[in-house]
């Protein structure tokens, strides 16, 4: 679904990503771990088109998208969840679902954003509070149900579980495996590697700009030099 | 009563140049609403009221074609100044655009062959009396009436500004629940939120800056047509942060604030005229005590609710229905 060659990304003259290489199969969840500074998120924002890369090539769904802007990216079905929530403090929760629906022009809008709250109750709710007096853990599914409402083919989550009590946490990959379940593929960046590739299908492990290990998520979890270097042991 | 007595010219002028504010109010709220603080409004104005005095009275275009043209070339200037700014944020954006307006009046009064210098120009067309000498012309006698030929003129001024008033604030509201409205709020609350939700953040700035440009361009060049004199003086930096004082002091946040912030600012000093000298203190006086005590501005989205349920309990109860779709 989504095929990333060799990129290459810059802030300035500092090179951020030194090639990256990875794919993202339909209908997976695929994870990118990594300690801080290591590029997940350069890699994210790269993928969707907040970043420019040098070198290399971003194929999705078999049409080459490098170089496209944010907005042209969402419309082509790549949704992005921002590191630290984003949520706009000051629209109620409706209003930030239905800004989620920014680009749509159909009208089932209302429908869907029904259907997203379903999933999440707590929104519903909530629906007339403003989005900046939400628990962090609410914010951040209003954040991931913003997203679902832009009708992703792939959801980027980056850091969802970053400043969550481990209860929410759980809530929170609960989610995402839900997520997957109803058909949208899902591309993960945790600093959890234990609960994300518990989830995951795939996984990538990256290290100072570049992909060090790949696998199975199985196979991860079991990998020695992830254990030691991530998760620790038991 | 006759309209004779009631129709005093100075009151009708005092009342021109507050419409004529709440536009100049009206266009640094269209840029502030996406989020972007432009104290280069004084330029634009500047820069639409030499566009039309020069094209009105140098080749003899009716008033209307000038004050478009010099709203366009205002926006155009607009699109020129808007796209570097991008980068730009803050007090930084506040900074250049300021820059630029000093600029633009250096440029008037140095460019005396076309605009005279410092000392200005003169003997710009008045909408009042040219609509005037075209009823004349027609046969319309004020007389029928009951006006005198002055009252009538200052009187077709303040219902033209008027009626431009209301179409400018019908549109901004209108925009502001529309796709664009939504967008300048998100991207004013959170660029990274908004970019990230597809909204296209770069022509979206551009926009609400070049509308702020047109507008205040139009403002200007209707200010040219209503004093008939203008000079490099009257777009100076002063102009820019009394434009910015609209906004600031009404409430940026709704249109309200704007409209109110330039009508309260344009009565005041004309009201307090009794203390003469002292007046501007008093003025002055009434700004510290705002920013210490209500920076968000006098009207905010609360006042605006509150008054609503003052006002209108039975309309509240509809608003709660229309808020049950969602249910």
């Amino acid at each position: 679904m989504l095929n990333i060659t060799n990129i290459e990304t810059f802030y300035g003259k500092i090179q951020a990503l030194k090639g990256i290489t990875l794919n993202v199969e339909q209908g997976k969840i695929v994870t990118l771990l990594g300690a801080n500074g290591a590029g997940k998120t350069t890699t994210m924002k790269t993928i969707v088109g907040l970043l420019k890369p040098q070198n290399g090539k971003i194929e999705f769904l078999g049409e080459n998208v490098t170089g496209l802007r944010p907005d042209q990216l969402l419309r082509k079905g790549i949704a992005l969840v921002p590191e630290g929530r984003a949520i706009l403090g000051s629209m109620t929760v409706i209003e930030n679902l239905e800004m989620g629906a920014y680009h749509r022009k159909d009208n089932e809008i209302d429908k869907d954003v029904e259907k997203v709250m379903m999933h999440f109750p707590i929104l519903k709710e909530r629906k007339e509070q403003l989005g900046g007096t939400l628990s962090g853990g609410q914010q951040q599914m209003l954040a991931i149900a913003r997203a679902l409402l832009s009708r992703p083919k792939l959801l980027l989550l980056d850091e969802p579980s970053m400043g969550l009590a481990p209860l929410i946490v759980a809530d929170i990959f609960k989610i995402i495996r839900e997520i997957k379940d109803n058909g949208t593929t899902v591309l993960l960046v945790e600093q959890n590697a234990r609960q994300a590739l518990k989830i995951a299908d795939y996984g990538y492990v990256m290290e100072t700009g570049k992909i060090i290990i790949k696998g199975k998520a199985s196979d991860l979890l079991k990998d020695p030099r992830v254990v030691e270097a991530y998760l620790g042991k038991k | 009563m006759m309209l004779v007595e009631i129709v005093n010219p100075y009151y009708l002028q005092v009342g021109s140049f507050i419409l004529i504010n709440i536009i100049l109010g009206l266009s640094i709220y269209v840029t502030l609403s996406s989020g972007q603080l432009s104290l280069g409004n004084a330029g634009f104005m500047g820069i639409g009221a030499y566009t039309s005095a020069l094209l009105t009275l140098n080749f003899d275009v009716p008033i209307i074609v000038g004050v478009i043209a010099g709203a366009v070339v205002a926006g155009l200037f607009g699109i020129l100044v808007g796209i570097p700014s991008l980068r730009l944020q803050g007090v930084y954006l506040a900074i250049a655009t300021l820059g630029f307006g000093e600029v633009i009046r250096v440029f008037f009064v140095n460019w005396e062959s076309v605009t005279k210098g410092a000392v200005g120009i003169s003997g710009i067309p008045h909408i009042g009396r040219e609509i005037f000498m075209v009823l004349k012309d027609a046969g319309f006698d004020p007389a029928i009436i009951g006006l005198k030929n002055n009252q009538f003129v200052f009187l077709t001024v303040f219902f033209v500004l008027l009626l431009i008033n209301i179409l400018l604030v019908w549109f901004i509201f209108r925009q502001q629940n529309s796709r664009i409205g939504r967008a300048f709020a998100a991207i004013k609350m959170d660029e990274k939120a908004a970019e990230s939700m597809g909204i296209n953040i770069t022509y979206y700035k551009v926009l609400a800056f070049v509308q702020g440009a047109l507008i205040s361009g139009f403002a200007g060049a209707l200010f040219a047509h209503v004093m008939s004199y203008i000079s490099p003086a009257d777009f100076s930096y002063h102009r820019a942060v009394e434009i910015l004082i609209f906004a600031v002091f009404g409430g940026s946040e709704v249109i309200v604030g704007a409209i109110f912030g330039a009508t309260f600012l344009t009565l005041m000093p004309e009201m307090l005229r009794f203390i003469s000298e002292y007046r501007y203190m008093i003025y002055g006086l009434i700004l510290l005590l705002m920013m210490a005590f209500r920076p968000q501005g006098l009207i905010d989205v609360q006042v605006l609710h509150w008054f609503q349920k003052l006002r209108l309990p039975k309309r509240r109860a509809e608003h709660g229905s229309k808020n049950q779709k969602h249910l």
